[in-house]
């Protein structure tokens, strides 16, 4: 996959003003873009608009692939917001969880997680939680939801299951071109 | 045909686990007339049962019982309920191994004599020598296939791109690199199809072509009426006569109900977690330290192979999931060579994990992730790599012991393992990466990744050979120093772990064993 992270790693004006808008966007789901506008609706219910984009974030800053689309992360965080809205304990995991996040950024940087614009800052605060259950629990959903996910396993040129094409025998388990 | 005993027949031999030692047992005992009750406290899986995902192969067969890791490794934090990574289902960890088969070092059987007193460490010489196994090893290859050795005449499977990239960094290093010795079919053998590299091997082998006792053995030995398999049969615990020989296995059928099954001769094969668990378990007032526990061995003595893995990530693709998981064996660093500044050998095995598990080895525990990690997984198609597999060396405080208050689903005391490495071993695994990066560097590797050591596949030593019995728990037969119809077999018998797989020691011992048992059993020794 394309990478462009040199972006975000150096502090780079238009690109903290990028961010910055597009964390504001969020927080007044404004029509950014269909797929950050679909990955924040899906948690406003059970956490609010502010908490379901700060955890969009927050989840692109664990897995960062700048070339994966939102949907791919929403997918892993509509279910556990669908979930929170039945279970009161993942509810309160979710939404203290948010909410040490932002107090750890006001603490560090003066402002919420979602208006920290440099990726190595907010990993900063992420490490600092990274022990936690409510980390663990993000982690570990987006790690069966995007490597652990069929749909995307192309990209990443993972074959998958291949016992019903009749494995790699005659697909090509031997071809190699630069050795 | 489906064979019943009576549990009250005193005549039968009852064997624990249905893996590569208990299988293996059950099958040639059953081949020479003798009857045997195989107890397997896991499911019985078909092959329809058997998908090529990760994950959910992963949930579907490994022995996920609460168990506990402690001790300085790192293991223990990144994995503190899973010491090791093994099967509960008939089969054992037949299902989940990638089938290296391999024999053992003449001097890896002679680790004391060879390298003298090891501070630190509690190496012993096994009982039995490399030309008194070499009959049953022979045995063992023929009777699981294994492919590129005399005893088959099996072809090797054709060279993967996996095989080719680590074959020409260890020609540019001047290294010594062999396509594996597998126990997968390359040929139609034994009512088995060969391989068709789906790259599945651990996750059980969806057409059968790897050797597994859940399709071979366990069938056949059904086949001749003088085996009955009784699968998810939890043992309680083994029980003895006054007289100090044990008598029957009280175990916990699948509706949980308490059944005690006679014995004439019980064999205990659960690997090496659950078979000194269960000898530890057994303790009685004759017996205050388990059973076969004179020495005050059984349990310790743990090892799991010095392991670790080496993924380099290269400009171009390998498409390294493309091949057996095992394709190839880097030898160069097998032998004993204390001039390397670690006692006894490693081989550098090629194999590969999928995505979904590269995920969550490639830099395991919690903090692997962000944007190193997501840009390693990113070149998963250009990854080629290693899992490190070194002689590990025996250390009593490495060991299993039952937890003191904590109890399972079965009300049995939560097993607790305690392992970390002897400096032998630290050396050595240094040792490992150093080689294998200098083997990546010379095929232009843009990052070669370090991944600790993951959840144990080879267990043991818990329950070792002993020439004296105040050394280890068993003879060289695999047989109790102090119960005489109490056997083990399976890994845990082994006095030390060799650079090998284990499983092909496990098999020729099991063959060896089943010889003597049913010697003794003629000449109304046992």
């Amino acid at each position: 996959m394309n990478k462009n992270n040199t972006a975000e790693s150096i502090p780079n004006p238009s690109r903290r003003r990028f961010l910055a808008r597009s964390g504001a966007a969020a927080v007044c789901a404004g029509a950014l873009s269909a797929g950050l506008l679909s990955a924040t609706a899906w948690a406003a219910k059970a956490v609010g608009e502010q908490a379901s984009a700060t955890l969009l974030r927050m989840a692109r800053d664990i897995y960062p692939h700048d070339t994966l689309e939102d949907k791919y992360y929403s997918q892993v965080l509509t279910p556990l917001a669908k979930k929170a809205e039945q279970d009161a304990a993942l509810q309160t995991l979710l939404k203290e969880g948010v909410a040490e996040l932002d107090k750890r950024s006001h603490q560090r940087f003066g402002k919420p997680y979602l208006e920290v614009a440099v990726e190595s800052d907010r990993v900063q605060i992420l490490r600092a939680i990274e022990d936690g259950a409510f980390f663990q629990r993000l982690k570990g959903d987006l790690m069966m939801g995007i490597y652990n996910n069929p749909e995307l396993w192309p990209r990443f040129g993972y074959g998958g299951s291949a016992w019903q094409h009749g494995g790699y025998i005659n697909r090509g388990y031997d071809q190699i071109d630069w050795v | 045909m489906t064979t019943k005993f009576d549990l009250n027949d005193d005549s039968l031999v009852v064997i624990i686990g249905s893996g590569a030692g208990g299988g293996t047992l059950a099958n040639e005992l059953a081949q020479k007339g003798i009857r045997s009750v195989v107890l397997e406290a896991g499911k019985r899986f078909t092959l329809d049962d058997i998908e090529n995902d990760e994950w959910k192969m992963f949930g579907k067969i490994s022995w996920l019982d609460k168990r506990y890791v402690e001790g300085p490794a790192r293991l223990a934090k990144d994995f503190p309920n899973l010491p090791a990574w093994i099967v509960k289902g008939v089969g054992g960890a037949t299902m989940h191994w990638a089938g290296v088969a391999m024999r053992f070092q003449q001097h890896e059987f002679k680790m004391k004599s060879t390298n003298g007193v090891v501070p630190g460490a509690n190496v012993l010489d096994w009982p039995i020598t490399l030309q008194e196994l070499e009959p049953y090893y022979l045995k063992a290859e023929k009777k699981m296939g294994v492919c590129g050795t005399e005893a088959t005449g099996m072809p090797f499977h054709g060279k993967s791109s996996h095989y080719k990239v680590i074959a020409e960094g260890a020609r540019r290093i001047g290294a010594k690199c062999e396509q594996a010795t597998l126990a997968i079919n390359t040929e139609i053998r034994d009512g088995r199809p060969a391989c068709q590299v789906n790259g599945f091997c651990m996750q059980g082998c969806k057409i059968g072509a790897k050797w597994s006792t859940m399709y071979t053995e366990i069938p056949k030995a059904e086949a001749t009426g003088n085996m009955e398999l009784r699968p998810q049969s939890m043992v309680l615990r083994i029980e003895h006569d006054d007289k100090g020989r044990v008598t029957g296995v009280l175990y916990a059928d699948r509706d949980g109900n308490q059944q005690l099954q006679k014995a004439r001769v019980v064999a205990v094969a659960g690997n090496s977690i659950e078979s000194p668990r269960m000898l530890l378990n057994s303790a009685s007032s004759m017996f205050p330290d388990g059973l076969a526990n004179s020495s005050g061995q059984v349990g310790q003595n743990y090892m799991t192979h010095v392991t670790g893995g080496v993924y380099a990530e290269f400009d171009k693709p390998v498409h390294m999931y493309k091949s057996t998981v095992v394709p190839g064996v880097v030898k160069q660093w097998q032998d004993n060579d204390p001039e390397r500044g670690h006692y006894a050998g490693y081989e550098l095995e090629i194999l590969h994990l999928g995505l979904p598990f590269m995920s969550a080895f490639l830099n395991p525990g919690s903090s692997g992730w962000g944007r190193e990690l997501a840009e390693s997984l990113e070149n998963y198609d250009k990854m080629a790599g290693f899992w490190i597999c070194g002689e590990d060396m025996p250390v009593e405080s490495n060991n299993i012991s039952l937890h003191p208050t904590e109890k399972d689903q079965y009300g049995l005391p939560v097993p607790v393992v305690y392992k970390t490495d002897h400096i032998n071993d630290t050396r050595m695994r240094n040792h490992a990466y150093d080689r294998s990066t200098e083997l990546f560097e010379s095929l232009g590797a843009r990052k070669v990744n370090y991944l600790p050591p993951y959840p144990a596949s080879h267990n043991m030593g818990t329950n070792r050979m002993s020439e004296k019995p105040r050394d280890g728990v068993v003879n060289k037969w695999g047989q109790s120093h102090d119960i005489k119809n109490l056997f083990v077999s399976d890994g845990s018998q082994f006095t030390t772990s060799g650079t090998e797989n284990p499983t092909l020691t496990i098999v020729a011992l099991a063959i060896r064993q089943a010889d003597y048992i049913a010697e003794q059993m003629k000449r109304r020794q046992i």
